[in-house]
C-alpha cells in the first residue's frame, strides 16, 4: 500500500475494512481522502514526521491501508475529535476541517474499530443525525451467542431441569454499560465443559424415570419419547430414536432437525451402544442435540426472502430474535407464527412486538435490564461502605426502589426518558406485599422499635422523616430529581468514601451528550488528595492542571453539581469538612486521639455543559435539578438514549449505515409522545434488525442448517 | 488458501502448541522419573478448607505466647511476631503435623473482613470478597490453576453433609459470576479422573465421552463450514474445545499405565460411604491425581459453603457442627473436645497426603517439595467469626519459593501498619507461583489508611 504522501489520484477503488472485517472493495471520495492527507500535512507532520517524532509517533508513513494502520489512525482521529491535537501553541485547524478528519477516519474503520460497549460513540453524534439519511448497506449475518440470562432461559424451557445444580458457563464483560455484544462472545473450553456437565444434568432430568417392577415409568415433568428408551433390556427401534432426535431438536434448537442430521445421530447412539448400556448411548445422543452450535448461538444470517441487495431474516430467525431481544427464551406465539409462515414482514414483526410489550404478564425484565445497563444504578451494591450510624444503608432496597420507579414509569409509557431524568416522586424503602392476604406494599426494611437506638429507616436517604405510605411520593421540594438524584445512582457513581463527580460527569458526557472521553492514560494515578479539611470539589482542583484538564473538561463541571449529596446520597446544603485545630485537640488525658472533629463549609453546587454539541444546552447550571431538567428538554440527549435502545435491543454499536434506522426510531419515539414501546417497536422492525447483506449467505450448501 | 483457512489452521497451531506446552511438563516428568533426570518439576498447591472456623489458639504452640487482646483475644502486636518452631511442641489438636515442623508456619494476624458472615464467608474465603455476594471474581485456587497449568487445571474435591449432595459451588470460582464445582462424590470423581482405567461402568461412560466429544467436533466444524467470513471464525474456538477435550481424552489414554499404577482401590469405601470413607476416599484420589500428574491444584473441603456443617458418628460426634458450634457438647465430649477431635482428625488427614507426596522422588527431592499445603476454614476464626484475624496452616516451600520452614508468624493487629489480610497471602503465593499481580479481591474498607496490595516479603523465599 502505498504511503500517505505519493498519491491519491490511484484511490478510486481500494480495499478497506466493512462493517464485520470482511474484506471488500468499495469506492472511496477520492477528494475526501486529500483533504484528510492535506490536513495531516498541515496540522500533524511538522512534529510527528520522520525527524522529530514527538512522543515516539511518526504519521507521515501512514499507509491508506487504513485496517493496517488501524491503531494509528484511530488514534489521530480520537486526538482531533476531542481536541487534544494539535496542542494548543500550534494554529488550530478549522472544525469543519477537523470533523471531516474525523468522519473520514471513522468511515473507513468501520464498527470493527469500536466493537467494545462504551465505544459506540466514537462515531460523531452529527453523521448520524446531522441530515435526513437514506437506507444503508445491510448489516452482514451474524452468530449471537446466548446471553447468560438466555442460557438460564433456554435451560428452563427444557421443562423440569433443577436449575440448582446448573452451573453457569456464560461470563459477560465487566465493562460499564451496555454487555451483550454479539461480537464479543463466543464458547471456549471451560465454558464448553461446564456446557457439558450441565446437558448431561438436563438429559438425566428429562429422561428421568423409575422402573417398578420391570416396568419403566417417567417422572413428574420428564419426556415421554425419551423415558420409554429407558428400558435398558430394550432394544430402541430406529424409528423410535429418531422420534426422540427430533423431539430434541425441536425443545433445544427449536425446529426440526434437516434429513440428513438424523442417520448421524444415530450413529453416535449405536458407536455408544456398542460398548454397552443402551439407555447410556441414548442419554449421549441426546446431550449432543444440546450441545449444537445451533442450539447456543442464535443465527441472524438472513436466509428469508431477498430484497435487492439484502436479504430479511427468515421466520424462524426473526422469531429467535424477537423473543431474545424482549424475553430470555423463544416466544410460544413467535415460534409458532414462524412454523404457519407468518412472520415475513414488517408488519407481522411489529404485531408481535406489540402483543408482547402489552402483555400485562411479561415481566419486563429484559426491559428493565436496559435501563439498568443504561443508568448503571445497580452498581451500588458493589460499593462497599463503612455503616453510617444515623442510619440503615441498605443498597439493595435502593436499587430496587429504582426498578420500581423505572418500571412505573415504563407503565404510564408517556415522555419516558424526560420522566426519568426529571420526575419529583420516588419509592423509598418500598417493598410488594406478597402475600395472599391482599395487604398494601410495606417497609422493605424495618427497624426493631426495641433495640433500635435512633437510626432512621432507608427512606430517610430520600429525604423522608416517616415511610410514605403511598408510593411513588413526592419527594421534599427542591431537593431531588429523576433517576440521576437517587441514591441507587449516587452510590453507583461514587467511591467507598467519598463522591465521585468525575465518574458522574463521565456518565452524563457519553450517556446524554453522547460524548467520548479518553481511558485514564497508562501510568497515571489518579488520586484525589485526602486532605479531609477541605471540600471534595476544592480537592478535585488537582484536576485543573492542563496535562490532566484536557481530558477532565469533558466530566468534571457535569458531575460537580451532584455535590449537592453527599456519598451515600443524603441531600445536604453544608459539606462537613474536618477542624483540624479542634481535632488536634480532641484526645483524652493520655493525649490518644478520640477522633477528627468535623465543621460545616459552604457548599457549591454550580456546574458547566460546555461541547455538548447542541448551543441550547451549553452554559452554567445553579445545581444538578436546573441541569437535568436542561437535559431533559434536549433533542440531543433523547437522540443520544435512542442510540443507547439501539446498542442494547441490536447487541451491536450502531454504524454510519444505521443513521436512518435511528432517525425512524427517534421519530416514531417523538411521534408517540414518548413512548418507550413505540421504540422499541421501531427498532425491532428496523431495517438495521430485519436485514441482512445479502452477500453473507452460507458459503456451502448441504451443511447442516 | 482463504484468509479463513489460514487464520483457522494458524489457531489450531496454537492450539495443538499450547496443548502440547500443557501436557509435556507431564510426559517430561514421567520419563525425568525414569532417567533420574533433574530438570525442574512443576510446581503443586492443596487448600484444604474445613468448615465451622479455626480458632485461632489451635494452631498456637503453648510454649509460644503472641500477644493478644484481653477477652476477646484478637492480636495487638504493633509489628511482626515471630517465633521458631524449632523448640515448642504443636498445640493438641494439630500434633499430626509434628513430623512437617520444619516445613509449617503458623500464622496468625491476617485479617479478611470484607468477607465476614455468620457461617461460612462462601467464595469470599478463597477470593477475598464479600460472603454473600456469589462469585465475585475468580478466587486464589483457580487463580494458581492458571498459574500452574496441568492436565486439569484446578480439581475440586470434598464431602457434603449427606451423600447424594454431590456437588458444592459455594467455595470456588472461576471468575465473576462462575462457580467452580468441587466435586462432592468420590465415586463421581473417581470415575472423573481414573475412569479411563477402571472396568465396568465407568469405563463405559469414559468411553461415551470420548465418542461425544468426537461427534461434537464433526458436528460444530461441519456447520462452521457452512458460515462465511468472521462468523466462520466466530465458532473457532468452540470447535477447538471440542478437539481440545477429546484430544485430552487420548492423553489420559496414555497416562494409563502410570494411573492404574497409582489409582487407589475405594471400592470399600464406595461401598459404605460414611463421612470419614467419603473425606479419606476424597483425599487418597488428591493424593493419586497429583502424583498422576492430572493436576497441579488441587482444593479438598469439608463442609463448608453456606450451612454445610458435617457430622463425624465414626469420631464419636454424631451432630453437626453448627451444634457444638453453639457450644453444644455430645456424650463424653465438650464442644471443645468435638471442635479438637475433629481439627485432630484432619490433620491426620492432611499428614497422610504429605507423606504420600514425600515418597514421591522428583528431581534431587520429593514432590512434597514442590507442593505447598494450604490448610484454612471457610469460616475463619470461629463459628461466628469475628475475621479480625483468619488462622492459617502453610505445610511446604512451592519449590523453595516460600519461606514456611519452622514459623509462628503472627501479623500485626487491625489497623497497625504492617497488618496483612488473606489477599497478601494468596498474592505472596502467585507470587511464587510465578504469576505476580498487585492486588486479589476487594479491599477491605475498615483498612482505608493502609496498602493492602502486594506480596507478604516476609513469607517469601
Amino acid at each position: 500500500m502505498r504511503p500517505l504522501f505519493l498519491t491519491t489520484a490511484l484511490l478510486a477503488f481500494w480495499p478497506t475494512t466493512g462493517i464485520s472485517g470482511e474484506k471488500k472493495t468499495v469506492t472511496v471520495d477520492a477528494d475526501a481522502f486529500a483533504e484528510t492527507a492535506a490536513f495531516l500535512r498541515s496540522h500533524c507532520v511538522k512534529c510527528h514526521g520522520a525527524a522529530k517524532k514527538s512522543g515516539g509517533i511518526r504519521l507521515d508513513d501512514l499507509t491508506t491501508d487504513v485496517a493496517k494502520d488501524m491503531e494509528r489512525w484511530i488514534a489521530v482521529r480520537d486526538q482531533v475529535r476531542d481536541g487534544l491535537m494539535p496542542p494548543p501553541k500550534e494554529p488550530r485547524p478549522e472544525n469543519i476541517q477537523s470533523r471531516k478528519l474525523v468522519a473520514w477516519v471513522s468511515a473507513q474503520t468501520g464498527i470493527k474499530a469500536a466493537a467494545l460497549p462504551n465505544q459506540g460513540n466514537l462515531i460523531p453524534h452529527e453523521l448520524l443525525f446531522g441530515k435526513p439519511a437514506t437506507i444503508g448497506e445491510a448489516p452482514l449475518g451474524r452468530l449471537w451467542r446466548l446471553s447468560a440470562e438466555s442460557y438460564l432461559g433456554f435451560i428452563r424451557s427444557m421443562g423440569k431441569v433443577p436449575t440448582d445444580k446448573i452451573i453457569q458457563p456464560f461470563t459477560m464483560v465487566p465493562e460499564r454499560g451496555i454487555k451483550d455484544f454479539a461480537g464479543l462472545y463466543t464458547i471456549d473450553e471451560p465454558s464448553t465443559e461446564i456446557l457439558i456437565r450441565n446437558a448431561e444434568l438436563m438429559v438425566e432430568a428429562m429422561a428421568g424415570h423409575e422402573i417398578k417392577e420391570g416396568i419403566v415409568k417417567g417422572k413428574n415433568g420428564s419426556v415421554r419419547e425419551f423415558v420409554v428408551l429407558m428400558d435398558p433390556k430394550l432394544e430402541p427401534s430406529r424409528q423410535q430414536l429418531k422420534t426422540a432426535v427430533r423431539q430434541m431438536f425441536k425443545l433445544a434448537v427449536g425446529r426440526p432437525p434437516a434429513d440428513a442430521d438424523v442417520p448421524r445421530f444415530l450413529g453416535l447412539y449405536d458407536k455408544c451402544a456398542k460398548i454397552g448400556d443402551r439407555p447410556g448411548a441414548v442419554k449421549t445422543m441426546l446431550q449432543a442435540v444440546l450441545l449444537r452450535s445451533d442450539a447456543m448461538f442464535r443465527s441472524e444470517l438472513g436466509q428469508g426472502k431477498v430484497d435487492g441487495g439484502r436479504r430479511m431474516l427468515s421466520g424462524h430467525e426473526l422469531a429467535i430474535a424477537v423473543s431474545l431481544a424482549l424475553g430470555d427464551r423463544r416466544e410460544t406465539g413467535l415460534m409458532n407464527a414462524a412454523q404457519k409462515d407468518a412472520l415475513t414482514s414488517k408488519d407481522q414483526v411489529a404485531e408481535h412486538v406489540r402483543r408482547i410489550l402489552d402483555d400485562p404478564k411479561n415481566e419486563k425484565t429484559r426491559i428493565l435490564k436496559f435501563f439498568r445497563e443504561y443508568f448503571e444504578y445497580g452498581k451500588a451494591i458493589d460499593i462497599f461502605k463503612e455503616k453510617p450510624k444515623t442510619f440503615v444503608h441498605a443498597p439493595q432496597v435502593l436499587v430496587s426502589d429504582t426498578d420500581r420507579l423505572i418500571l412505573h414509569i415504563l407503565d404510564a409509557d408517556k415522555d419516558v426518558l424526560r420522566e426519568m431524568l426529571t420526575t419529583e416522586r420516588s419509592f423509598a424503602n418500598y417493598s410488594l406485599n406478597k402475600n395472599k392476604k391482599g395487604e398494601g406494599p410495606k417497609p422493605a426494611v424495618t427497624l426493631n422499635p426495641i433495640n433500635n437506638k435512633g437510626q432512621k429507616a432507608p427512606e430517610f436517604v430520600y429525604g423522608f422523616e416517616k415511610w410514605p405510605d403511598t408510593q411513588p411520593a413526592t419527594l421534599p421540594k427542591n431537593q431531588r430529581l429523576g433517576i440521576l438524584m437517587q441514591p441507587s445512582w449516587l452510590i453507583a457513581h461514587a467511591t467507598n468514601f467519598d463522591n465521585d463527580p468525575v465518574r458522574r460527569g463521565r456518565w452524563i458526557r457519553e450517556r446524554l451528550l453522547g460524548g467520548t472521553v479518553p481511558d485514564l492514560p497508562i501510568g497515571v494515578v489518579a488520586q484525589v488528595p485526602d486532605d479531609k479539611h477541605r471540600t471534595f470539589r476544592d480537592r478535585l482542583q488537582v484536576t485543573r492542571d492542563a496535562k490532566c484538564w484536557k481530558c477532565h473538561r469533558m466530566m468534571d463541571d457535569l458531575g460537580l453539581p451532584f455535590e449537592q449529596f453527599d456519598h451515600f446520597g443524603l441531600f445536604r446544603n453544608v459539606e462537613q469538612v474536618e477542624d483540624v485545630d479542634a481535632t488536634a485537640k480532641n484526645v483524652d488525658k493520655k493525649g490518644k486521639s478520640l477522633g477528627p472533629v468535623m465543621k460545616p463549609a459552604p457548599l457549591d453546587t454550580t456546574g458547566t455543559i460546555t461541547d455538548s454539541g447542541d448551543t441550547k444546552l451549553d452554559g452554567d447550571v445553579a445545581d444538578p435539578r436546573t441541569m437535568v431538567r436542561r437535559l431533559g428538554d434536549s433533542e440531543r440527549v433523547r437522540q443520544v438514549f435512542v442510540r443507547h435502545a439501539f446498542r442494547f435491543f441490536l447487541g451491536r454499536n450502531e454504524t454510519l449505515s444505521d443513521a436512518k434506522t435511528l432517525q425512524d426510531v427517534d421519530r416514531a419515539y417523538v411521534a408517540s409522545g414518548g413512548s418507550f414501546k413505540a421504540l422499541v417497536t421501531a427498532l425491532l422492525t428496523s431495517d438495521s434488525f430485519v436485514y441482512r447483506s445479502a452477500s453473507s449467505q452460507t458459503s456451502s450448501k448441504g451443511a447442516s442448517r | 488458501m482463504s484468509p479463513e483457512t489460514t487464520r483457522r489452521q494458524l489457531l489450531k497451531g496454537v492450539a495443538l502448541g499450547a496443548g502440547g506446552t500443557l501436557l509435556q511438563p507431564i510426559l517430561s516428568q514421567l520419563e525425568a522419573h525414569a532417567s533420574g533426570d533433574a530438570r525442574p518439576s512443576p510446581r503443586r498447591v492443596v487448600f484444604v478448607v474445613q468448615s465451622n472456623g479455626m480458632n485461632p489458639e489451635h494452631i498456637t504452640p503453648t510454649g509460644i505466647q503472641p500477644p493478644t487482646e484481653r477477652g476477646n483475644r484478637r492480636p495487638n502486636n504493633d509489628t511482626l511476631f515471630e517465633r521458631p518452631l524449632r523448640d515448642v511442641e504443636l498445640p493438641a489438636p494439630i500434633t499430626a503435623l509434628t513430623p512437617f515442623k520444619n516445613r509449617l508456619t503458623l500464622i496468625r494476624g491476617l485479617s479478611g473482613r470484607i468477607a465476614l458472615s455468620d457461617h461460612s464467608a462462601n467464595h469470599g474465603a478463597l477470593g477475598c470478597y464479600p460472603a454473600n455476594r456469589g462469585p465475585m471474581g475468580q478466587t486464589i485456587d483457580l487463580a494458581l490453576g492458571d498459574a500452574l497449568p496441568g492436565m486439569f487445571r484446578h480439581v475440586g474435591l470434598g464431602i457434603m453433609n449427606r451423600a447424594d449432595q454431590t456437588m458444592n459451588y459455594s467455595l470456588s470460582a472461576a471468575g465473576p459470576g462462575r462457580t467452580a464445582p468441587i466435586q462432592c462424590s468420590p465415586e463421581l470423581a473417581f470415575r472423573g479422573l481414573f475412569g479411563s482405567v477402571v472396568g465396568g461402568n465407568s469405563r463405559q461412560a469414559f468411553d461415551r465421552r470420548t465418542n461425544l466429544l468426537d461427534f461434537m467436533a464433526d458436528d460444530v466444524r461441519r456447520s462452521r463450514d457452512a458460515l462465511a467470513g468472521e462468523e466462520r471464525q466466530r465458532l473457532d474456538p468452540y470447535l477447538e474445545a471440542f478437539e481440545t477435550l477429546r484430544d485430552r481424552q487420548g492423553e489420559i489414554g496414555r497416562l494409563q499405565g502410570r494411573m492404574r499404577q497409582h489409582a487407589p482401590d475405594l471400592s470399600e469405601r464406595f461401598r459404605r460411604p460414611t463421612e470419614t470413607n467419603r473425606l479419606e476416599a476424597q483425599f487418597e484420589i488428591a493424593a493419586a491425581a497429583l502424583i498422576v500428574g492430572l493436576t497441579n491444584v488441587v482444593t479438598l473441603t469439608s463442609g463448608g459453603g453456606g450451612q454445610h456443617y458435617i457430622s463425624f458418628p465414626e469420631l464419636g460426634i454424631p451432630v453437626d457442627g453448627h451444634h457444638y458450634g453453639h457450644g453444644g457438647g455430645v456424650t463424653n465430649m465438650t464442644y471443645e473436645q468435638c471442635f479438637v477431635a475433629v481439627r485432630q482428625y484432619h490433620c491426620r488427614l492432611i499428614a497422610e497426603l504429605a507423606r504420600k507426596l514425600q515418597k514421591v522422588r522428583e528431581g534431587d527431592g520429593t514432590m512434597l517439595d514442590n507442593t505447598v499445603i494450604v490448610y484454612l476454614s471457610d469460616s475463619g476464626d470461629g463459628h461466628h467469626p469475628s475475621l479480625y484475624e483468619w488462622p492459617m496452616v502453610v505445610l511446604g516451600s512451592l519449590g523453595g519459593r516460600m519461606r514456611t520452614a519452622g514459623r509462628f508468624l503472627q501479623f500485626p493487629r487491625y489497623g497497625a501498619r504492617g497488618h496483612r489480610t488473606t489477599a497478601n497471602l494468596y498474592l505472596t503465593m502467585l507470587h511464587a507461583a510465578g504469576r505476580p499481580r498487585d492486588r486479589f479481591g476487594v479491599p477491605d474498607p475498615g483498612l482505608r489508611d493502609l496498602d493492602q496490595n502486594g506480596t507478604i516479603q516476609e513469607l517469601l523465599a
